[in-house]
């Protein structure tokens, strides 16, 4: 029944992600503040305190800081996107019902999923850049010999980051399309989140472990997301293109799962 | 009622058409089969009991429910085929306030307006003036939380009013309004239908179906039980004259017997018993006669509430 696929139309997206930008706009000094904090203080408890431990070249002939530094652009928009798309998504879903007043008007359900989709990119890409924007000048005031963002390809950075933060709302959105309480993300965080955080190379590299921890890292998401920001401020090599296109495939794969879980829970 | 027959007559112009209209959720069926016709600028209720049908009728005319059967057409337009184009015909006052707690109250309806993709000028332009309608100018600036429960229910019909839809549905506009908050919503709302706006609205209230609604239908388990202007209702259902006894120790049993023996129809409303009737005279004269102990008894003409009384199962005799 009603097994037709919908497509997403651009103009009713962009209405939704407009939405969104325009209370973003009025409240994005308080929202972004703890976003830029939060880094900041692994940076400097890992980087900075555990780093110390950590002999000079121990990891790809760089210091322990910029090792960690670009993992952490990459888990910083997981982090974001996925908060988007799990408790603020919920809310609006079930709390504010913000969505039943949208779908009344010319915009369909499944515009409001990918202009959700775009929005917890876009706010991925927001916080990102200003992140990227501390560690690039942070980098090169504390130690200009040893950068944390060595490369120009690093302005490519953003635009990676959008489309992660695309990718983890998909799967942020995936769950919250199938839950009906608020407490169960405890186990989306739990179980999805920070196993991803911890065991995807961000603060070590998860290729010197014993087989099958390698492999099964490669199907994870964030792994592929910490490689491409790194390679993005180091300087890239053509492997990135693999990464990036791994989160095209899995993006693209999983994105209308949730379009139609979230279609049946909007419209009866 | 003359509005009635003076608008039918002006246009007869079908603009929302439903035929074996019918909708299950699982095994569940929420609409058996439903018919109805309403014309360009009427304002047509829909009544009945809780579970009777109603939200899922007006789900399916504004796109938050697809038809299982049937047909329906909004505007002209075939829901299903035309999903967007209906949507963008239409005015949705819902029965739950969802209104965007982020937004201002003016901003509420810019954002909305935009969902229409209408210009901007246009948006602001009639912001302003909606603002005006719902005597919601002031609070322009206010946030959401803000506003008591009458004004949030004006500013959902100033939001369904954005894209100057051609029909509104209202899902129980006045549910939880105290009275006075009631009669400015329903001052608005006889405007809206003066300007040649069709209406379509559902409530538990008799007496606002009798002031707003030309017609109406009754539903009942899915079904459509009756339709009607208000005052054929009353004609055709229940005879013009109503007692209301009130029955003391338990002697409800026995005066039921009097009044059945005389009256048209008896029904019972908790522990009062309703006597329909032409006779009021007559019968009160046979009831103080039998002896039977009458705490109170009031007398009134027969209104909306009988007929729905009568034909949502809850009457004793035919």
């Amino acid at each position: 029944m009603n097994a037709r696929l919908r497509l997403p139309s651009p103009r009713g997206t962009f209405r939704v992600w407009q939405r969104n930008m325009t209370i973003f706009r009025k409240y994005w000094k308080t929202i972004m503040f703890p976003n830029f904090v939060e880094p900041l203080l692994y940076l400097a408890a890992l980087g900075l305190g555990l780093g110390a431990f950590i002999q000079e070249g121990g990891i790809n002939g760089g210091t322990y800081v910029q090792y960690i530094a670009p993992g952490l652009l990459a888990s910083n928009a997981m982090f974001a996107a996925s908060f988007e798309s799990t408790f603020n998504t919920f809310v609006k879903l079930k709390i504010d019902r913000i969505y039943d007043a949208i779908v009344t008007t010319p915009i369909n359900a499944e515009d409001v999923v990918a202009g959700e989709y775009l929005w917890a990119g876009t706010r991925a890409a927001l916080y990102g850049t200003g992140f990227l924007a501390v560690l690039a000048v942070l980098g090169f005031t504390l130690s200009p010999e040893a950068p944390l963002v060595a490369s120009w390809w690093a302005l490519l950075i953003p635009p990676m980051l959008l489309l992660i933060g695309v990718m983890f709302s998909v799967m942020g959105t995936l769950f919250t399309s199938l839950i009906q309480r608020i407490d169960l993300y405890a186990y989306y965080f739990t179980l999805v989140v920070t196993p991803l955080f911890l065991f995807s190379g961000i603060f070590f590299p998860v290729e010197n472990f014993p087989a099958p921890v390698p492999q099964i890292a490669w199907f994870t998401p964030l792994y592929h997301a910490v490689n491409v920001c790194r390679e993005l401020a180091t300087g890239p090599s053509p492997v990135v293109l693999v990464d990036i296109a791994w989160i095209l495939v899995f993006t693209l794969l999983l994105a209308l799962l949730p379009i139609r879980f979230m279609r049946r829970r909007l419209i009866s | 009622m003359s509005t009635e027959q003076e608008r039918g007559v002006r246009a007869r112009e079908s603009t929302l058409f439903a035929r074996d209209l019918k909708k299950s959720y699982g095994e569940f069926q929420a609409v058996k089969g439903v018919d109805f016709e309403v014309y360009r600028g009427e304002c047509f209720g829909f009544l009945g009991p809780n579970g009777a049908g109603k939200t899922a009728t007006m789900k399916m005319i504004y796109g938050a429910a697809v038809p299982t059967g049937g047909e329906l057409r909004v505007a002209g337009l075939d829901v299903t085929r035309h999903e967007r184009d209906v949507k963008r015909r239409i005015g949705v006052v819902p029965q739950e306030n969802n209104l965007d707690d982020d937004l201002e109250v003016k901003e509420n309806l810019l954002v909305y307006g935009r969902y229409f993709d209408l210009p901007k000028k246009v948006i602001l332009r009639r912001a302003d003036e909606l603002l005006e309608f719902v005597q919601l100018t002031d609070k322009a600036d206010a946030e959401v939380e803000q506003l008591s429960g009458g004004m949030k229910r004006r500013l959902l019909i100033a939001r369904a009013l954005i894209n100057d839809p051609e029909i509104v549905v209202l899902d129980e506009p006045t549910t939880g309004l105290d009275p006075q908050a009631r009669h400015l919503v329903w001052e608005r709302l006889r405007e809206l239908a003066n300007e040649g706006k069709t209406l379509i609205l559902t409530t538990h209230y008799m007496e606002e179906a009798t002031q707003l609604c030309d017609r109406l239908v009754i539903m009942e388990g899915g079904r459509i039980v009756t339709e009607g202007s208000p005052q054929q209702l009353i004609e055709e259902h229940v005879s013009p004259q109503v007692l209301e006894f009130r029955g003391r120790n338990g002697s409800l049993e026995r005066l039921r017997e009097v009044i059945e023996a005389e009256a048209d129809a008896v029904e019972q409303a908790g522990e009062s018993l309703l006597a329909y009737t032409a006779g009021a005279d007559a019968l009160l004269e046979k009831v103080r006669a039998s002896g039977v102990e009458v705490e109170n008894t009031v007398y009134r003409q027969a209104g909306l509430e009988d007929v729905f009384l009568r034909l949502t199962g809850r009457s004793l005799t035919d």
